[in-house]
């Protein structure tokens, strides 16, 4: 699982950034194209939903999708992880 | 998936930037897909204001009706089709002020609805008149010195009206919220949820807390959680700035609507 933020949703109000206990969310820096400071993810692969979420078979903690008055937040499913064969010139 | 409840497509709503009322939104919905309704036999209903434009996003059949009407029309919906499940978004304007009369006696009744107030403090989307729940000293359009009536306590209004479930929240507080939303839901008869959120615009911008997060750590601070207070408190008042969170009442009064006995 993925932690994203859709951009064309978010509206720069900085609630998740109050409320992760991780505090993966850290307030935006630059405006986006629409003029928005939207939050930018500090690691987001710490997020317990993201890394457990497989695992426990339910949606862990969630609080910032729930706080975000403008359902911007989500988690998006990844591909599962794929073995890579690595050539290593020398 | 919450998301699926969700029009897309009318997605992002109007409401501004940090305003509670997509918070509810959320979790209202969040409780709704827990308890895995269908979305062909779920109705949400709502009045005017910005409380009431909720339903509008949500991929239900929904009723926008007149203001403070809300309550009455849900009665309607759930007194001709008792199978459907019927929620009620309103706002403190639209239920307390225009409604006040259908909110008492949709509670004595006892009808089997859930209902969500969106309590802002003030009318949000008219451009901030004061309200019957703005609270003393507080500044609005219509108070510029600040509020001199005693703000209503809907909680407890519908208490004495004579809900079978009430409760109140604030937006900060929002698994509690859900739960509470879910635990509504399950109790037959009326269920009324007061959620205290934030109007940055337009209550936030005349009383110091034009940040979102400030309106909302304001919340955070002044709410006192109802059973803590009861085993400390022993019989004192609460502190006028203050005001009480938690589950006020779960009752089985006679309730009508109720899907087994229609």
């Amino acid at each position: 699982m993925k932690l994203d933020i859709d951009e064309s949703r978010c509206k720069g109000c900085n609630l998740c950034t109050m409320v992760c206990p991780y505090r993966i969310y850290q307030p935006g820096t630059a405006p986006n194209r629409r003029g928005i400071y939207v939050p930018h993810l500090d690691q987001p692969e710490r997020c317990p939903n993201a890394r457990l979420q497989q695992i426990y078979g339910r949606r862990l903690c969630g609080v910032c999708a729930l706080i975000c008055p403008d359902q911007a937040i989500r988690w998006e499913k990844e591909k599962p992880y794929e073995p890579h064969n690595v050539v290593i010139e020398y | 998936m919450r998301d699926d409840w969700l029009r897309a497509d009318r997605l992002p709503h109007i409401y501004c930037a940090g305003c509670g009322n997509g918070t509810i939104m959320n979790c209202v919905l969040e409780a709704v897909d827990q308890l895995g309704w269908n979305m062909d036999e779920t109705v949400f209903v709502s009045g005017i204001g910005c409380s009431s434009r909720a339903p509008g996003y949500i991929r239900t059949d929904s009723l926008h009706t007149t203001h403070g009407r809300a309550l009455a029309f849900a009665t309607g919906v759930k007194m001709a089709n008792p199978s459907l499940h019927v929620l009620v978004f309103t706002g403190d304007g639209d239920l307390s002020a225009i409604g006040g009369n259908h909110f008492i006696h949709a509670c004595r009744r006892n009808i089997d609805l859930t209902v969500v107030c969106m309590n802002n403090y003030i009318y949000g989307m008219t451009g901030g008149q004061g309200s019957p729940t703005t609270p003393i000293g507080k500044t609005s359009t219509t108070t510029p010195y600040g509020a001199a009536e005693m703000p209503f306590d809907l909680a407890e209004l519908a208490v004495a009206a004579g809900a079978n479930y009430v409760a109140r929240w604030t937006s900060y507080h929002v698994t509690e919220l859900t739960k509470a939303v879910v635990a509504g839901i399950q109790t037959p008869g009326f269920s009324f949820i007061e959620v205290r959120c934030q109007c940055p615009t337009s209550y936030g911008r005349r009383n110091k807390y034009r940040q979102p997060g400030d309106f909302i750590t304001y919340l955070r601070e002044s709410a006192v959680l109802k059973d803590r207070w009861d085993r400390s408190s022993a019989g004192e008042e609460l502190p006028s700035e203050k005001f009480l969170i938690g589950e006020f009442v779960r009752r089985s009064r006679p309730a009508m609507g109720v899907p087994d006995e229609a």
